[in-house]
């Protein structure tokens, strides 16, 4: 009845550098299934459910990223020490000394893999020296990984929390395979507790956790990967080649793909992990309804903004806080570059942090001049005013993704000059017609995002309500809708290369 | 417990009436309206020059809340006795 193919198993348990195994593909949903199972078998014994989870999640790394699995044991161990190290530490000053030495440790593996070409390349631009890149392989989520056990370390360090006696609990914290990847970059305040808790669902989870899962795949597959290969893909290579319409719905189109692959990827993280009985940290809140940059950031991949904003921001503008405006703003510059910089050693992305620094100083100086702005033109509350300002904010965040995605300072002009000097409004109807599917999916994508987040709720307690045999054959449907929009193969999700 | 003198410091510089906050030892700085991580600094800086003391970076990071704060300032006026 069943036709096993056991030549197949090989290749099911050994790595490819071409086929890892990801969320959206058909193997990891069976793969998940069968987890499952097995995870509700041993719910009774803590010890053997945690130890499921931890061989699956360094099986699944071991099949996107090869024996690069031995670092991130290796990360597991060193932070386990250091953390328990630290707190037994007799005064401050040696718990300065090991802070330092696990930061040198982590940031110094994440430099090497990261950042050794660009900083090789920025060195020999000084001297003038000719400059050949070094082969080094990124191993595959080692910024979430990586910043994850600092978290831990330097909460350790400012006494928010203690260091775990369990290395168990310790290694599932980092080796957790729902957001080792690509995040969310979860705090161990919050995951450890939940390991020591006895597994339980409830029926919301169970309809919160198939929702996020469907909706990621739908924003994944359908959206993100179709207008990306479709459209946005062959206007970024050659923006000349199209007038400034094209252009224009290729930056807002790739602000939505950007939104639609990564928090899709979140969406599914944070799904599979309810269902494992895991409430990851939030990490999108419908960033395009924000009304201004601050608030952006504040809907943005949150888990790394906080995680900046915690360890990166208030202390320096503690240090700097005599300076008044000045130290505010010197404390949003560097982490915003910094920000950039995690993406990688690149000018590009240091541009960008740079610009959302930049944006963000300015609304901190005017915040201030505006309000009285608005209250002598009777604009504050108003529905003008939000429309303008969740418009304006739009704008200026594409602006920024533009250098972000254009792989070089002069694609990105190129881009600008088309929008700017040759935009032909009666290209637009040209462009509906000509490419129907992107031009809807571009319309419905915004158009769901703006939708009321209530209508997310209503929906998620209609599932809820709705029997097991429903809610499997309404998840069969979205994957199988999903497999027929498909265009091409699986399209890496755009975070795993950060 | 609050002192009045650090809930007037911190409504004075939100702009707050002072009766219509409540602040106690558990309460998080982001649960007093309009303190965000911005004006923190200019809050900070305002408590220590209420009390005439002056903070480390890291005593202030370690405050998880305004119950921390207080202690925090108290340790600090009885060193300057």
């Amino acid at each position: 009845m069943f036709n096993i193919d056991f030549n197949k198993i090989p290749s099911l348990l050994s790595f490819d550098l071409n086929d890892p195994l990801l969320f959206s593909s058909s193997l990891f949903l069976f793969l998940f299934f069968f987890l499952l199972i097995f995870y509700r078998l041993f719910a009774n014994s803590k010890n053997a459910s945690i130890l499921l989870l931890i061989t699956f999640s360094l099986y699944f790394y071991y099949k996107v990223s090869g024996l690069f699995f031995l670092l991130l044991i290796f990360n597991a161990i060193a932070n386990f020490y250091f953390g328990k190290w630290m707190w037994n530490a007799a005064g401050q000053v040696q718990k300065r000394g090991i802070l330092i030495l696990s930061l040198v440790f982590n940031l110094g593996v994440l430099g090497y893999f990261k950042y050794m070409n660009f900083f090789l390349e920025f060195a020999s631009n000084i001297h003038g020296g000719s400059f050949d890149s070094i082969d080094i392989i990124l191993p595959i989520g080692i910024s979430f990984y990586t910043f994850k056990s600092l978290s831990y370390i330097i909460d350790i360090y400012l006494e928010t929390i203690r260091p775990t006696n369990s290395f168990r609990d310790f290694s599932l914290f980092v080796f957790f395979f729902p957001n080792i990847l690509a995040g969310p970059i979860d705090r161990a305040s919050k995951f450890l507790p939940q390991i020591e808790r006895d597994y339980h669902i409830t029926r919301n989870d169970i309809a919160m956790g198939l929702m996020l899962i469907m909706m990621g795949l739908v924003k994944k597959i359908m959206i993100a990967d179709y207008i990306g290969l479709n459209f946005i893909d062959r206007v970024f290579e050659v923006p000349l080649r199209f007038t400034g319409v094209e252009n224009l719905f290729a930056v807002y189109g790739y602000t939505l793909q950007l939104y639609c692959d990564f928090s899709g990827y979140t969406d599914i993280a944070i799904g599979i992990s309810l269902l494992l009985g895991f409430k990851l940290m939030e990490n999108f809140n419908y960033p395009f309804k924000a009304k201004s940059i601050s608030n952006f950031w504040r809907r943005w991949h949150i888990s790394l903004s906080t995680w900046l904003l915690d360890y990166v921001f208030r202390p320096l503008q503690i240090s700097f806080r005599y300076l008044g405006i000045v130290g505010n703003v010197a404390s949003l510059i560097i982490t915003f570059v910094l920000i950039g910089f995690w993406h990688g050693g690149s000018w590009a992305f240091i541009i960008w942090g740079l610009l959302h620094g930049v944006y963000m100083s300015v609304g901190l100086i005017t915040s201030r001049p505006k309000l009285n702005i608005y209250k002598k033109l009777k604009l504050t509350n108003t529905r003008l005013l939000g429309f303008g300002q969740i418009f304006l904010t739009f704008n200026l965040v594409a602006f920024s993704f533009l250098f972000f995605r254009a792989d070089s300072f002069k694609t990105a002009t190129n881009i600008l000059h088309q929008i700017l000097f040759f935009f032909k409004p009666e290209v637009f109807l040209q462009f509906a017609v000509g490419y129907t599917p992107t031009f809807f999916l571009l319309v419905f994508g915004f158009l769901f995002h703006f939708l009321p987040s209530s209508l997310f709720d209503r929906s998620v307690i209609i599932l809820e309500k709705t029997p097991f045999v429903i809610q499997a054959l309404l998840l069969s449907i979205v994957i199988w809708i999903v497999l027929q929009v498909q265009y091409a193969d699986l399209q890496p999700f755009i975070y795993f290369q950060f | 417990m609050i002192s009045n003198k650090l809930t007037s410091v911190i409504c004075d510089e939100l702009n707050l009436r002072t009766d219509s906050v409540e602040i106690n030892d558990n309460t998080e700085a982001s649960e007093v309206p309009g303190w965000d991580s911005l004006n923190h600094a200019n809050i900070i800086v305002a408590i220590e020059k209420k009390y005439g003391v002056r903070f480390k970076g890291l005593e202030i990071l370690k405050c998880k809340n305004i119950g921390d704060l207080q202690k925090l300032v108290e340790s600090k006026t009885v060193e300057s006795k």
